[in-house]
Parts: structure tokens; sequence; C-alpha cells
């Protein structure tokens, strides 16, 4: 169904003509997702197509829309980078809402260590000033292209230096927030005035009916600026960067270094990253580079480390005895940036790190800790810029994500590996030995909680193996389900499609009176139910 | 190539928005992150590389068509084809190209009638006179006169030096390749030029899409080359540079290219140039697209892609990467700080991942506004470094960077830097 002439109009009336469009071929270039085949069950690479798409420019503009939505009736889904498919429209006649224009950093504040900013502003922008006044900002794992406020509001919000800086949902501060009514909600102490600082209060508290359980993804509402927490930085103001395109590196003072630490087992494993938690070490801690798969991270990650290699070499890479050596090692393995404020403090959690690896029968992987590697490793895990080569063997998505105690997450990986492996076994995934966890060795601030999810990758260009992807996906949010591992992040959501399966997912989850809230949630501030299907509950039990 | 050929980069596309940024690796600030400017200047999502990917895909899927979209040439066309997208997309895949995806895309909107109207006048031109500054094809010599050069129509000459369209015809400009002539001549560099029966390379016209002038402007100039017996073609103009070293060579040309900031750069590093006097001046470089990313040479490939692993798509045998690593970076820095009292400070954006200065593309000629907004950015970019200058080495730059600075007031100079290096002698 277009929309209402007069409808366009209004909306055209609140943005300029200059900043919204109904042609198709800008509407499609909105539908075109990644994951879309995923979710689409022709394979298909576009989803909805947007009624109209609109660049608001400021807080005032996007109220304008979601009132002129509430008149109407229309749906619509605000983005800031709008990245994958949850970025598209999940039902018809959806007015989207690119934030881009909106991507001002506001402020800064150093002392009390807090950014203000608006929804377009991402990851690498926001580090890049806070740097400069020896701040830094937490980086969710979608890395430095990711916008932050999505980190906050929209999304998991998990990251490699969550074991510093937190969550998403933890960093999130004082909000202006559109409800889905039009009306403007000044979250924490903005609502009685006092600035910036905090997302509780005085004021109104409502950081969690802003995301829910999962992040809204841009279903309830727009948030127009938010302030996030900022981190001490102890390296310089400008990150240095030498190396070749495209394996650039950053040397770095004495006080920052990167170490790959491998362990005997996955109890081990489990074992140090309690260690690591009760020791206090650490400003980022992640399990990256095996995302490439227990078979294939050696080869991989030698050739994206390297100008001169790229993924052609990769048969040739894995024949290397060098290369096998360090895939074998890589087995239990993740990385820690340790970041000194003192060289006091560097020494000394080094020696906590020596002394973990001694108790936990763990060593270094040596080929990492070479000087030239670690530049490279240190870049890759502070900056995350470039957190796509999650693609440089192929489209990847995640599955089995969850998080929890560490002796708990090490306890599916075996069964999720299994489950995987079937999928290779048919050709439908790449073979990457089947294990393929990206973890997050804290997922909360301090410590305590491990994440895993498991990469798996298909060609999104071959109908074969994009059935087969959607069949894996749709069995382990399944399998999941039966572990009561929960819905988890995006794998199981979008395995759950159509909605009759999201219903049956979000009741199986260990508290499903948190879906029926977010429906309560969603009836008190979208009674025009303008928000985009993206935004999950639990329909009544006399409605199902 | 057909656009079909192109399908499966649109369809691995992963919309993940990198080609809209320099690497960010490279992110020094907010306000120069940016890398693409026709996304910054147009908006929607359709003017970045991953936009017209999924907008091509959509159009080859039959989800609409031609007549369907008003903004379709217009989503094609206000784009540079700088080529940064191809550099940031690299960086994470490997084997995306998008930039050739772009250029095949245009190649087919021509093929299939859809042609930008603000574009013919200028492609009438070239089919009449050869060039592609609007002018008559007798007044393309005219920046030689009085030059004791050779003719190499008429005798014989080791290197050739071919001005290009727009150092012939915009006479502001004449003043470098006359240095550069002079500077080659006076090394004792056995150097000649085509004068009035030089002809266009056509690489602007293949950026808009005009495929077949292309080639039959590259078959003209290698025949008229081969014809006068040259060895070696040496260029000041960027986009001529990218034609004779990547483009070329694909049609059979063999000969050696250079552009003169090699050429010159090795002149000064044998001591065939010696600098006399200070240039006390600050200056920042600005790297041309298409001698920077775009300027790594030609490297021959014929394969096929390949599975391997079930689903990890490799090519068979081992496929050249053109991710500006190759580029030229390092000889027109070198010639600068052998400029004696002269001060290079850089921008943000260089090297491969440098702000396009907006006059590529069919941009120039088809959007002045949204051509000299990309440049006048590229200036701010110059002042914040705090320098006096900004220098490049490319006529399509400077005549860019000089017009946006009138239009905006500004006081920042413009050289190409032959000129510094003539001050210096």
């Amino acid at each position: 169904m277009a929309l209402l002439k007069e409808a366009y109009q209004a909306l055209e009336d609140v943005v300029g003509p200059d900043n919204i469009s109904e042609d198709p071929a800008i509407l499609d270039s909105y539908a075109y997702q990644w994951l879309a085949e995923l979710i689409n069950p022709d394979g298909g690479h576009f989803m909805t197509r947007p009624e109209a798409v609109a660049l608001p420019g400021c807080t005032e503009e996007v109220q304008g829309i979601v009132k002129v939505c509430n008149k109407y009736k229309i749906k619509c889904k605000a983005f800031g980078t709008g990245w994958g498919a949850w970025a598209a429209p999940y039902d018809k006649d959806v007015v989207l809402l690119d934030l881009r224009r909106m991507d001002r950093i506001l402020e800064i504040d150093v002392d009390n260590m807090y950014a203000v900013v608006e929804p377009y502003v991402i990851g690498a922008t926001l580090q890049a000033e806070a740097m400069k006044v020896g701040l830094n900002t937490h980086m969710i794992g979608a890395g430095a292209s990711a916008a932050i406020i999505a980190g906050v509001a929209a999304f998991s919000g998990a990251g490699a230096d969550s074991i510093s800086m937190g969550h998403g949902s933890e960093n999130g501060l004082a909000m202006e927030w559109v409800l889905p009514n039009g009306d403007i909600l000044q979250v924490g102490s903005l609502g009685s005035g006092c600035g910036w600082f905090c997302g509780e209060g005085p004021g109104p508290s409502a950081k969690g009916l802003v995301r829910g359980a999962l992040g809204a993804c841009g279903g309830m509402g727009v948030i127009t600026k938010c302030a996030v927490k900022l981190y001490p930085w102890p390296g310089p103001a400008t990150m240095p960067i030498e190396g070749k395109v495209p394996a650039y590196n950053s040397p770095l003072p004495e006080n920052l270094r990167a170490h790959t630490l491998a362990f005997p087992t996955w109890q081990a494993f489990a074992d140090a990253c309690y260690k690591i938690y009760d020791s206090g070490i650490g400003y980022i801690a992640h399990r990256q580079f095996n995302k490439w798969g227990e078979a294939l991270q050696g080869a991989v990650l030698k050739i994206v480390s390297d100008p001169t290699k790229q993924l052609d070499d990769l048969e040739e890479m894995l024949q290397r005895p060098e290369i096998q050596k360090l895939t074998e090692e890589m087995r239990h393995s993740f990385q820690i940036v340790l970041a000194g404020m003192t060289h006091r403090d560097i020494d000394y959690q080094e020696k906590v790190m020596r002394q973990i690896l001694a108790e936990t029968g763990g060593w270094e992987i040596e080929a990492l800790a070479d000087p030239e590697m670690e530049k490279w490793v240190l870049l890759y895990l502070i900056k995350l810029p470039f957190k796509n080569l999650n693609f440089a063997m192929a489209t990847y998505e995640g599955s089995f994500a969850h998080s929890g105690t560490p002796d708990f997450e090490i306890s599916y990986i075996e069964a999720s590996r299994a489950l995987k492996r079937k999928y290779i076994g048919k050709g439908v995934l790449a073979d990457d030995g089947g294990e393929a966890m990206m973890a997050a060795i804290a997922r909360q601030g301090g410590g305590g909680v491990l994440a895993l999810e498991q990469f798996f990758f298909y060609d999104p260009q071959d109908i074969n193996s994009v059935l087969g992807a959607q069949a894996y996906l749709a069995e382990a949010g399944k399998v999941a389900g039966e572990m009561k591992l929960g819905p988890g992040l995006s794998g199981q959501l979008l395995g759950s499609k159509p909605k009759d399966k999201l219903q049956q997912m979000l009741s199986s989850v260990a508290q499903p009176s948190v879906f029926h809230y977010q429906r309560k949630i969603k009836e008190a501030f979208n009674p025009n139910d303008i928000g985009d299907g993206s935004y999950v509950y639990l329909e009544e039990p006399s409605k199902k | 190539m057909a656009i079909e050929d192109y399908r499966s980069t649109m369809e691995r596309c992963s919309r993940c928005s990198y080609c809209k940024w320099i690497p960010f690796a490279h992110v020094k600030s907010w306000r120069f992150a940016k890398g693409c400017p026709s996304i910054e200047y147009n908006k929607f999502h359709a003017y970045s590389a991953g936009g017209r990917l999924a907008v091509a895909l959509s159009l080859l899927d039959g989800r609409f068509d031609y007549s369907d979209s008003d903004s379709l040439l217009d989503i094609f066309y206000k784009c540079q084809m700088c080529g940064l997208c191809d550099i940031s997309d690299k960086i994470c895949r490997y084997t995306m190209e998008p930039l050739e995806a772009l250029r095949e895309i245009r190649f087919k909107l021509i093929e299939d009638g859809q042609l930008l109207p603000q574009h013919m006048p200028v492609i009438d031109n070239l089919r009449k006179e050869d060039n592609m500054m609007m002018k008559s094809k007798t007044e393309r010599g005219k920046w030689a006169d009085g030059l004791d050069v050779k003719d190499v129509t008429q005798e014989s000459a080791e290197v050739v030096f071919h001005a290009g369209c727009r150092f012939s015809y915009d006479e502001e400009l004449w003043k470098i390749p006359r240095t550069a002539v002079t500077l080659l001549k006076n090394a004792g560099v056995d150097v000649g030029i085509m004068g009035k029966d030089e002809n266009c390379c056509g690489v602007r016209a293949y950026n808009m899409g005009y495929r077949g002038e292309f080639t039959k402007y590259a078959e003209n100039n290698i025949e008229a080359w081969t014809t006068a017996g040259v060895k070696t073609v040496v260029t000041s103009c960027a986009d001529g540079y990218y034609a004779f070293k990547r483009l070329y060579p694909q049609l059979g040309s063999k000969f050696k290219v250079f552009h003169t900031v090699e050429f010159i750069n090795r002149l000064i590093k044998e001591g065939k140039i010696k600098f006399t006097k200070n240039v006390p001046i600050t200056v920042t470089y600005h790297d041309p697209c298409h001698l920077g990313r775009q300027g790594e040479p030609y490297i021959p490939w014929t394969g096929e892609e390949k599975k391997i692993r079930n689903q990890i798509v490799v090519r068979e045998p081992r496929k050249p990467r053109y991710n500006g690593l190759n580029g030229v970076y390092e000889p027109p820095r070198e010639m600068l700080k052998s400029i004696p009292g002269l001060e290079l400070v850089e921008m943000e954006r260089i090297r491969e991942y440098a702000w396009c200065c907006g006059a590529g593309g069919g941009v120039q000629e088809a959007y002045p506004e949204f051509s000299l907004w990309t440049a006048t950015e590229r200036i701010e970019e110059a002042k914040a470094t705090g320098a006096q200058a900004v220098v490049t080495a490319c006529g399509w730059c400077e005549r860019n960077f000089i017009d946006a600075i009138n239009e905006s007031g500004q006081k920042m100079k413009v050289y190409d830097i032959l000129e510094l290096v003539q001050q210096a002698l």
C-alpha cells in the first residue's frame, strides 16, 4: 500500500522535499540487507520495501514525523547506521527514518567522563575525539562502524572491552527519547534539569523501557540524544598507525600490551576467565580470531595481518606446518589487552597474567607475541577497525549466542559444534572445522559473565548454501531453546521467523514474563501500534 | 565483463557501510572521518557504493524498471568514482570490487540509452573535437607555443609528454605542462610532444560510462605513439596516468608510463635537477585519486572463481588485488621535502584514503555544485593543517580547488608540485 498523498505531504512538510523519498530505487537501497536471505524463505536479498524514507535533521523533525505517523496510523522505524536485517522494515507499510543527518557529538564532559551524542555518531568517531582528552568509549562487538546509540538502546551491546567498560546497557546515561506516541521523554537526570550525568535519576528512570530485554531494534520510538559513559585511556591522544593497506598496525607505548593466551582444555579456559574476573586485570579481553573456525583460524589470521596475502592464498597457507601448529595452539585461546595507568600497574597486571597461566596450565602463543603482530592485534582490539574481517572468508552470522558463567558457557560448545558439523557435512556451510566461538571474555564491567557466539559461514549468492544456512539457524534456535539458552542474540531471533515461531521461542525462555511486560510497555507507550515488528513481545494468551 | 558478472559482488555485499568512511584505523577526528563525497552530499543510502550495488541488484532482479524511478541516473552518476569505497571495503572484504561494479553499471546504462543529459554536450564535443573541454581541436597545441620542443609527429624522441585535455586548454594552468617540458629538456631528456595532434586519453568518458569512446581514443593514442617511435609516456595529468598505466595495457600498450612526479623526482635524486633557492612555505599535499589509490600498475590476470571448503570463494590463479598499496605516494612527498625551505604537513585523509577533489567521474561536468562542495571540504581539511597552500599533481584537482576557493572566498593558495620545483631552481 503506497502512502496516502496527504500523509506523504505531511511528512515532507516536516523534513523538506530534499529529505524524503518514495522513489523505488532509493527505497530498495534500504530494503537490501545483510541476512535478509536468511529471513526470506526464498533466500531473497531484500527485506520489505519501506513506503518512504525520511532523513530528519533534529529532534523536532523526528517528533514531527512520529506525530504524522500516529495521525495516519503509519508504522515507522528509525536506525542509525542501518546495518543488518534488523534495520529494515519487518512489516509492510513502514516509513523508515534514516538518522544520518543527526551525527553530532554534542559534548564531551572530561571531568564527569561522559559524551552526549546523536544517533549517527559511530564508535570510530567518538573514540577518536575521546582519546584526544585521555578517554575512551565502549565499542560494541559490531565494531567501529556501529552507532553508539544503537549499542545502548537497540541491540545487545557487548564488546571486546566490556571487561573494563561494560555492556551497552550499562553505558547509557541520560537520554532524549521521542516516544512512539510523539511525546518527548527526558530520561534520567536530564528529566529533572540536572544535565546528562545519570540514566536513573534524578528524573525518570526508563532505560529498561527504552531497550527492553534484547534491544528495541528501532521499534520503540527514537532516541535522539544520549549520554554515554567514557573511560580512562592511558594511551596517546591519537593512535599512531603504521603498516601497509590493508594490514595497518599501531605501535603503542609499553603500558599497552596485547597477549594471546592459550589453554589445554575448555575447563582451563573457563578457570582462567574466573581468575581474570577475580584479579581485576584487563582492559580488553576477547576471543577474537577463533571466529574463523578451529580449522582455519591460524591461516586466516596470517592472511589478514600480512598486506601481501589474500584469501586466494588460503589453501596454500593451510598446508604450511607453522600455520598448522598455530591453528592447533589457538584451539582454546583468547586475546587480552592490558593497559597500565602507570608502569607499576602494567608490570603488576603482567605478573598476574603470568600467574594465571601458571595456575591453569596455559601459555602465551609465541607467534602472536611477535612485536609486529602485537602492534596489529593492539590496533584490532582497541579500535575494532577491521571488525568486518568477520566476512573475510564468506558471509557470516552468529548462532548459539548466549552469556553466562564460564562453566555453563563451555558446557554447550560441543553440542553446538556437533550441530554445525552436521551442516558442514551437507556442504552448505563453509568447513571451518565446526567450532568458531567468538567470545567476549566478560560481557559486563568487572567480568563474571562470559558471552559466546558460534559463527557460521555461507555464500549468500548460492541458494543451496542460503537454504542450508536457514535450516541450520532454525535447528540451532530449536536446540538452544531445548537447552534453555533463551532467545539470545540475533541468530535465534532470525531463525524464529515467522511470528508464531518467535512466540514459541519467547515462551520457552527461563523467564517469559519479561516478554509479557514488554507487551504491556508497548501498549502503554505505543498505543497506535506505529512501531515496527522488530520490537519483540509475547502476545496475550487469549490472542494467541 | 558484463553487469551480470557483478551480481555476486552485489549479492555478497554485507551493507556494512565501510564504503562511506575512511578506513577506521585512520580515523583521527569526527570532522574528517567520512570518506565518500557522494553519500555525504546526497545523504540517502543509495548514494553510497553499497546502496548503488543494492539498486543495481534490484534492477537486475526486475523489482523496478528504469521508467519507475526519477532518481536512478542521479544515483549512478552523482559519484566521482574516486574509489575510496573500494579501498575501505577491501580492508575487510578482500575480494570486493565495488568500483569496477559501479563502472560496469554506467556502461550498462549507456548501452541501454540511459544517458545523463548534462554529459551529452561534453561527449558530443569529444566525438567532434577530441577533447573534454568543449573546445576546438585546432586550439589543442597552443599551450606549447614558443617552447622549443620536438613534435614527435615530425621527428623522433625517446619520450612523449602528454599534456592532456585540462592542461592543453586551461590557460591559467599552461605554466604546468610548460614547466614539465622545460624541466625534462634541461635535464637532458629526449622529449617531444604531439602538439595539436594530441588526443584525449579517453578516461573521463570511460568513467562516465562511454566505454566505446575510451577504446577508440586508447587505440588511436597507442597507434600514434607507436608510429612516432616513442618508448616512454610522461604526463602531468593524473587521469591520463591512470589511463596509460592501468587501462591501456589491457588493450596491448607496452609503453613505459610515468607521471611527472615520478620522472622528475628521479631526476632530482640523480642530481640532474638542482635547487638553488629557498621556498619558505608550509604546504600540504593532496593525493589525486588516479595517481594514488587508482594509480597502481595493471597486472594481467585470467582465471575464475572456485569454492574451497564448501563455501569459501577464491580465485584461481590468485587474482591481483588493487587496494591502493602500490599507488604513487612517495615521489611527490620526496620532491616536496627536497625543496629548500619548504615544510610539508599532512592532512588527516591521505594516500590511499585521501578525500577526493570532486572533479572526477563526470561530476564536474554534470553537478558543479556537488563538485565544488567536495573540493571545499578538502580545502577545509587543508586549512586545518595550518598550511599556506595545498599542492597537487593533477590539473583537474587544481582547477577544482581554485574554483572552490574563488567561490567561497577563502585564502588558501593552490599549486601544482612543478610550480614549487620551478620556484626553487
